[in-house]
């Protein structure tokens, strides 16, 4: 577990002899305690004490990157078994998988799908990942074909190599060897083997086994055949074994009880036979890659999202694009409502605001993803934002009259808008749900 | 190595039951006994621990509905009776969640139309039932009090208690012998304190069922989710006050741009998906009520939910 | 000549053979105790030759030592006179004890060690034997005297070029003040004739909204005056962000003369009730919050308030008055108090001083609460700071009937918990006109003991009584009925009122939970907890920690400071060594900031309840709230 500042200070020499850049040790233990100094800048620790540091500061889980060019992704390096501790970093590389036995057109088709396939919300474009080819064939040709194709489509996205004969995998990698595919699997037989191919060519490399004991084993095997970037793979025959495994390993690997399984898991979202519930399961308990075959549009949005909902940093809300927002289709009566462009306080009112049927618009002024009781805390929310925001977006000229709703939580501000913006200001309720009532009772008067 | 899957747990989640048999004085062909849990969800070792309960919603007074199920379900809507019972039959839902939108009319006042919707239901389907009164505090007490005597008996769970309006709902609880469900706006600090609120008005513990609020998904549902699971996690380090079970209801998800908007080919999907992918979520961080509007997620949820309380089994592959 | 050394100090004199120790000390300038007057009485004036010849009748003052003392070559300074060049070792006990003072609002006792001091010195005029220059000869003159050395001494300009005139035309005896200044002494100035006993100082709150004047005389070390009055800034903004914005458009310099002009008019004020003359007032000790003490400065404080919110400077500074416009003496000086951040200003640097937190090795909460509150979390090794807005509910804002602590503001209520009716009193005792923080925390309280209200501040409307009631918007609770009061209508508080009060509340501690996290302290390991700011001593300990604005402690461990500022800025003035520390702490206070702190909207929304979400950092409350509970039941 983190150590707190004060720890952490008294480990330090306590000299505030500044070498380390800040004006005293306390200020220096605070950023070691927030990650954002790096415990080598203080020249006079004691080794003992730079091993407690250290211990405590580097990822319990290795960073793991799969592909090259553009579309490359990271996983790993995660600190904490549940989000509300500090965030979850690396998003699962969510990855359409195909089997080498299939046409090759439909093999292209797939590709061309992940390659181009792009879903935008709040600002950010959501894809998937890359692509998974399976030897299904069982030939180590029909294999390195199949990853030819997709090749050919030059998508340049990261490949993920599925298949127990180390042959195969050797023909394929010919291929797609210097696009850094993942490998699967390394099993107790074909380690070593495997070990050296993802040695020849740099490639991370997935270990199977279906219990944590299991895993550990191989982990020692391979890191000892000079391969460290390995991803883990518990094997799971159903949801509930995977949602154990899983959680399993993240616990000992984070606690540092088992420091072997400080890797990423892999999670093959077939094998189950319930593949949308394995992707919402993966996203969610601490798969880093999922393999799944092609999914539905309704999976497809639901996924993506849920995996950017899962990885947003809890500390840091997605912000809402600060502007004059309608709701339906508001004439030069209707009310204006500001509030702050915290993407929960915009969607939230937005969506009450729909269903009270009053046309309006929403004035969403820029307090950095503030929610209204912070930002006016924080002194983000001011009264010269609110001027400048009613200029900048024109709202004089949308409407004739010049009444401002405020959220009931910027009350304080209300005298203050008043005279730096010359508009009159109705404080608003604090909680959404009442806003229909407001305006119902408040606006038509 | 051996491994400990009970990571230090040191309290178990508070039980709840829903419904009342003939022998327990009701009507309902069975009941359930929510919570009990002593880890996370879907890690226990013990056999036989519940799988989370799917309720599905349903409600008196259409114009506040989506229209996407009004459209897939057809003509039943139109009778609260009708509904309730395919959603027992025909949906396979655990559970029905009778939201009394009518209530939500400007000026509604008559009460009396309301036990009437109440027993039509209780005598269509011998589930355990969930209801939803008004959310106008000038008539709460009435409509709770009518809903609280016109199923006295069937220990229903009612809804829905919030910090600004708690008292008149946990009195018809309180003389009925109903459970409450108890609302917060996703924060768990909130969650707590309107159950201390409960407590000290003489609502036990064993009524209480924990609403965090979920956002839909894409629409705050991170929040909902990390609050479910700080709230699980606090009951199982020992916090007598946040140890009940919880119940999700993503009610926004039928109505958010995605669904909305979608093509009409895909749209009973991309619903259905919305909702199972917020229920998977939900589950795993600890919700034990998933409550759905769309019927076609009923299956799936239950199919998922069988197979997530499955204990993999350790053999080692090869 | 014969060079006497004195130990420990290594002060060195010269003197003629035959002189006396006690003489030879004196003009070194230790003062030793002499309760006989030098008269070989009292023998308390024992002093141990270490090397050097000297005359004492060991004989006839034997009685006032041990047999060991003699053996180490003790004598009495008085009755000892000096033969050859000398190494005398003066102890402790022999020096003057320094005069002790108590500060008003502390229970502490302070050494009483100003920074100015004036010497009275008899001049030998120049000669052509003895041809010395006046400066040399008035330095000389005052080490001889007792006063600090002559090379250590600093003369300015201004004094230089008055000093001949004054020196001839009183006829060589003159009275020099002699300031404490970074590096050495400085010569303030130079009057005719004996003034010694005529030293002077201010020690000030500059406070945004009150400037508060407290005169001492540095000779009795008595406080000879207290004066108030407004802070002549708000002509140009309300708060302290209207006065930035207002710096910002060319008005600094305007900002500053009113800074300055308001201390003025509290000096002229004390001074002229006091019976003395502004001259005299040789040092003003200014605490001020950031952007105050850069105003008066008259450094931009511009740049501070947005991030990263650094401030210009950190450490204390020493000025001329007259480069401020501070109506004192004019070569006097100003000390300003150092600062640490855009909140933690050189107000909680005296606060922290004033209460001794980082004297000590246990553990100490300091809360100053205004519009603006300030946390510091520490002891003498590491202090943690933040501030933040706790918006003016506590000090009667955004409250119907709140107002400031002025006359007719309920101070103080309590409500039986069976008629409901509450019994209070009022600022002056006249009839309620509103009610003041100080009223609003005990009526927070009351109204939660009596169960009025339940823990998240809501008015139970089941409850059936005449003071509870609804007005157009909010259920409100009736303190006063109209007939009772000075205002002619009902003082109620509301709903909302007491959600504000909440919201206040919370933000404090929450404030103070967040460093306790970052310490990783509980509230078991706090000592002691102080109180500081617009509560003054009113403050109800019990009620403050029932709604939990602070964490719970033993009460008669929660100690009201009152005015920590004004408190802080007499020590400073009155002790130069205090004064030495404030960089120190300056330096060692870690500023957090509350918004970059994930954990503080956790924080916030557990403290919007009464006392807390989490009942087990109250069990004395949240006992005493369970067996009120039951009574009403």
């Amino acid at each position: 577990m983190a150590l707190k500042a004060l720890d952490i200070y008294k480990l330090l020499p306590k000299k505030n002899c500044k070498e380390c850049g800040d004006p005293t040790c306390l200020t220096f233990a605070m950023k070691l305690a927030g990650g954002k100094a790096d415990v080598e800048l203080c020249p006079y620790l004691s080794d003992e004490a730079k091993s407690v540091l250290g211990a405590s500061t580097r990822p319990p889980i290795r960073l793991i990157r799969v592909g090259m060019g553009e579309r490359f992704f990271k996983v790993g390096e995660e600190t904490v078994l549940y989000r509300h501790e500090k965030t979850f970093y690396h998003p699962p590389g969510i990855v359409f998988r195909v089997s080498d036995t299939q046409a090759p057109a439909e093999i292209a088709a797939v590709t061309r799908r992940v390659r181009d396939e792009t879903f935008t919300r709040v600002g950010t474009d959501l894809r998937f990942s890359g692509i998974a080819i399976e030897n299904t064939s069982g030939s180590a040709k029909t294999f390195a074909k199949a990853v030819a194709t997709v090749e050919q489509e030059q998508a340049h996205l990261p490949p993920v190599l599925i298949a127990k004969d180390p042959a195969a995998h050797a023909a394929a990698l010919v291929h797609c060897g210097s696009y850094r595919p993942l490998l699967h699997a390394a099993t107790g037989e074909n380690f070593k083997e495997m070990c050296a191919l993802a040695k020849k060519y740099g490639c991370p490399l997935v270990i199977r086994a279906a219990t944590p004991d299991g895993l550990a084993r191989m982990v020692k095997d391979c890191t000892a055949e000079g391969v460290q970037d390995l991803v883990l793979d518990p094997a799971p025959e159903n949801l509930g074994a995977f949602l154990t495994r899983s959680t399993q390993i993240r616990q000992l690997a984070i606690t540092r009880l088992v420091p072997e399984l400080g890797y990423p898991v892999y999670l093959d979202a077939t094998a189950t036979g319930q593949q949308d519930a394995a992707v919402a399961l993966g996203i969610v308990k601490y798969a880093s890659v999922i393999v799944t075959d092609p999914l539905s549009p309704g999976a497809t949005k639901a996924s993506l999202t849920l995996r950017q909902n899962i990885y947003t940093d809890p500390q840091k809300p997605i912000q809402m694009n600060p502007g004059l927002y309608r709701v339906g289709t508001p004439d030069k009566d209707a009310p204006v409502l500001m509030t702050v462009n915290f993407s929960l306080t915009f969607f939230t009112l937005q969506g009450y605001l729909e269903s009270t049927r009053i046309p309006c618009f929403m004035l969403i002024v820029d307090t950095e993803g503030l929610s209204v009781l912070t930002a006016v805390a924080a002194g983000k929310l001011s009264e010269m934002l609110v001027r400048d925001s009613i200029k900048k977006f024109g709202v004089e000229d949308e409407v004739t009259h010049r009444k401002l709703i405020i959220p009931g939580y910027a009350s304080p501000l209300s005298g203050r808008i008043e005279d730096a913006t010359g508009w009159k200001v109705l404080v608003g309720p604090r909680d959404a749900a009442e806003i229909g009532e407001f305006l119902h009772e408040e606006w038509k008067k | 190595m051996a491994f400990d899957m009970n990571f230090g747990w040191t309290s178990t989640i508070g039980e709840v039951v829903l419904g009342a048999t003939n022998a327990d004085g009701g009507t309902r062909r069975r009941s359930y006994r929510i919570g009990g849990g002593t880890t996370l969800p879907f890690m226990e070792d013990r056999a036989g621990s519940p799988s989370p309960l799917i309720a599905l919603e349903i409600c008196d007074y259409l114009p506040f509905w989506p229209p996407i199920v009004t459209n897939y379900c057809g003509d039943l809507v139109n009778n609260v009776g009708e509904w309730a019972k395919a959603a027992d039959g025909t949906y396979g839902a655990d559970l029905i969640r009778l939201y009394l939108t009518s209530t939500r009319q400007r000026n509604f006042s008559d009460i009396a139309s309301l036990g009437k919707v109440v027993e039509d239901v209780l005598a269509a389907s011998s589930l355990p039932l969930i209801i939803e009164g008004s959310n106008e505090p000038k008539i709460d007490s009435e409509v709770f009090q009518k809903c609280g005597e016109v199923a006295q008996g069937e220990r229903l769970l009612l809804g829905t208690a919030e910090a600004g309006k708690y008292r008149s709902i946990a009195a018809a609880a309180l003389a009925y012998n109903h459970s409450i469900i108890a609302q917060s706006p996703i924060d768990i600090n909130l969650a707590k304190q309107l159950n201390i609120l409960l407590k000290e008005i003489g609502v036990q513990r064993d009524h209480i069922v924990i609403d965090p609020y979920t956002g839909a998904l894409g629409y705050g549902f991170e929040y909902s989710y990390s609050a479910m699971e700080r709230i699980r996690f606090s009951a199982l380090k020992g916090d007598t006050d946040l140890a009940m079970p919880m119940v999700c209801s993503a009610i926004d998800s039928l109505t958010i741009k995605e669904v909305r908007e979608a093509e009409p080919a895909v749209q009973d999907e991309m619903a259905i998906q919305w909702e199972f992918y917020t229920g998977i979520a939900a589950a795993t961080a600890g919700a034990e009520i998933i409550c759905v509007r769309h019927p076609g997620t009923i299956p799936l949820l239950r199919k998922a939910f069988t197979d997530m309380k499955k204990p993999g089994t350790a053999a080692e592959v090869r | 000549m014969r060079t006497v050394t004195f130990l420990p100090s290594y002060r060195k004199i010269d003197v003629e053979r035959g002189t006396t120790v006690l003489d030879a000390a004196q003009r070194a300038g230790l003062s030793m105790n002499v309760v006989c007057g030098g008269l070989g009485k009292c023998g308390k004036c024992i002093v141990y030759i270490q090397s050097g010849r000297v005359d004492f009748d060991r004989q006839k003052y034997g009685r006032f030592f041990t047999e060991a003392e003699l053996q180490k070559g003790a004598c009495l300074a008085c009755e000892t006179t000096i033969q050859g060049d000398l190494h005398v070792v003066v102890p402790e006990s022999t020096l003057i004890q320094e005069q002790k003072i108590l500060v008003e609002g502390l229970d502490q006792e302070i050494d009483f060690r100003p920074s100015v001091k004036k010497y009275y010195v008899q001049l030998q005029p120049p000669s052509l034997a003895d041809p010395s220059p006046d400066l040399s000869r008035l330095l000389w003159g005052i080490q001889k005297s007792g006063g600090p050395v002559a090379e250590k001494m600093y003369v300015p300009l201004e004094v230089l070029r008055e000093m001949p005139g004054i020196l001839r035309h009183s006829d060589w005896n003159v009275t020099a003040t002699i300031g404490l200044v970074p590096g050495g002494y400085r010569v303030i100035d130079l009057q005719e004739n004996d003034t010694s006993k005529r030293v002077y100082g201010a020690a000030v709150d500059l406070g945004s909204t009150t400037v508060v004047v407290y005169l001492w005389d540095l000779v009795t070390g008595k406080v000879v005056c207290v004066a108030s009055n407004y802070n002549k800034q708000i002509s140009c903004g309300e708060d302290i962000l209207a006065r930035v914005n207002f710096a910002r458009k060319n008005g600094l310099v305007k900002l500053q003369a009113l800074a300055a002009e308001s201390i003025n008019q509290a000096l002229t004020t004390a001074s002229n009730t006091a019976g003395i003359d502004r001259e005299d007032i040789y040092e003003v000790v200014v605490a001020g919050n950031t952007v105050m003490t850069h105003m008066l400065l008259g450094i931009d404080p511009a740049y501070m308030i947005a991030e990263p919110y650094v401030p210009v400077v950190r450490r204390a500074l020493s000025i001329a008055a007259s480069r401020l416009g501070i109506a004192c003496n004019p070569n006097g000086g100003v000390f300003a108090f150092p600062a640490v951040s855009d909140f933690i200003g050189g107000d909680i640097i005296a606060d922290i001083l004033a209460c001794g937190m980082g004297e000590r090795e246990e553990i100490s909460l300091l809360v100053d609460i205004g519009t603006n509150f300030e946390v510091v979390l520490g002891n003498k090794e590491w202090m943690f700071s933040c501030a933040g807005a706790a918006g003016p509910a506590l000090e009667g804002g955004e409250v119907l009937f709140g107002m400031r602590a002025n006359p007719g503001a309920i101070e103080k209520i309590a409500i039986d918990p069976v008629t409901l009716d509450p019994k209070y009193s009022t600022i002056n005792g006249i009839r309620p006109r509103g009610i003041c923080g100080s009223g609003l925390i005990d009526l927070l309280a009351e109204l939660l003991i009596a169960c009025v209200i339940d823990r998240t501040g809501r008015i139970n409307m089941e409850i059936n009584n005449p003071r509870i009631r609804r007005n157009a918007h909010f259920p409100e609770y009736v303190i006063a009925w109209a007939k009772e009061t000075d205002i002619g209508k009902d003082i109620v508080i509301t709903e909302n009122d007491i959600k504000n009060l909440i919201m206040s509340k919370a933000s404090v501690h929450a404030a103070c939970l967040s460093l306790m996290k970052e310490a990783g302290v509980t509230h078991n390991e706090i000592s002691t907890i102080y109180f500081a700011g617009a509560f003054g001593n009113y403050l109800d300990k019990k009620n403050a920690t029932i709604i939990g604005l602070i964490p719970e402690i033993a009460i008669d461990q929660i100690i009201n400071i009152g005015n920590g500022a004004v408190a802080g800025a007499n020590i400073a003035l009155i002790n130069r060594r205090a004064r030495k520390t404030l960089d120190d702490i300056a330096y060692k206070i870690a500023y957090i900031e509350l918004n970059a702190e994930k954990s503080f909207m956790d924080e916030y929304t557990g403290s919007t309840f009464l006392p807390h979400t989490d009942l087990t950092l109250f069990p004395g409350v949240q006992k005493l709230l369970e067996s009120c509970r039951t009574r009403r039941e």
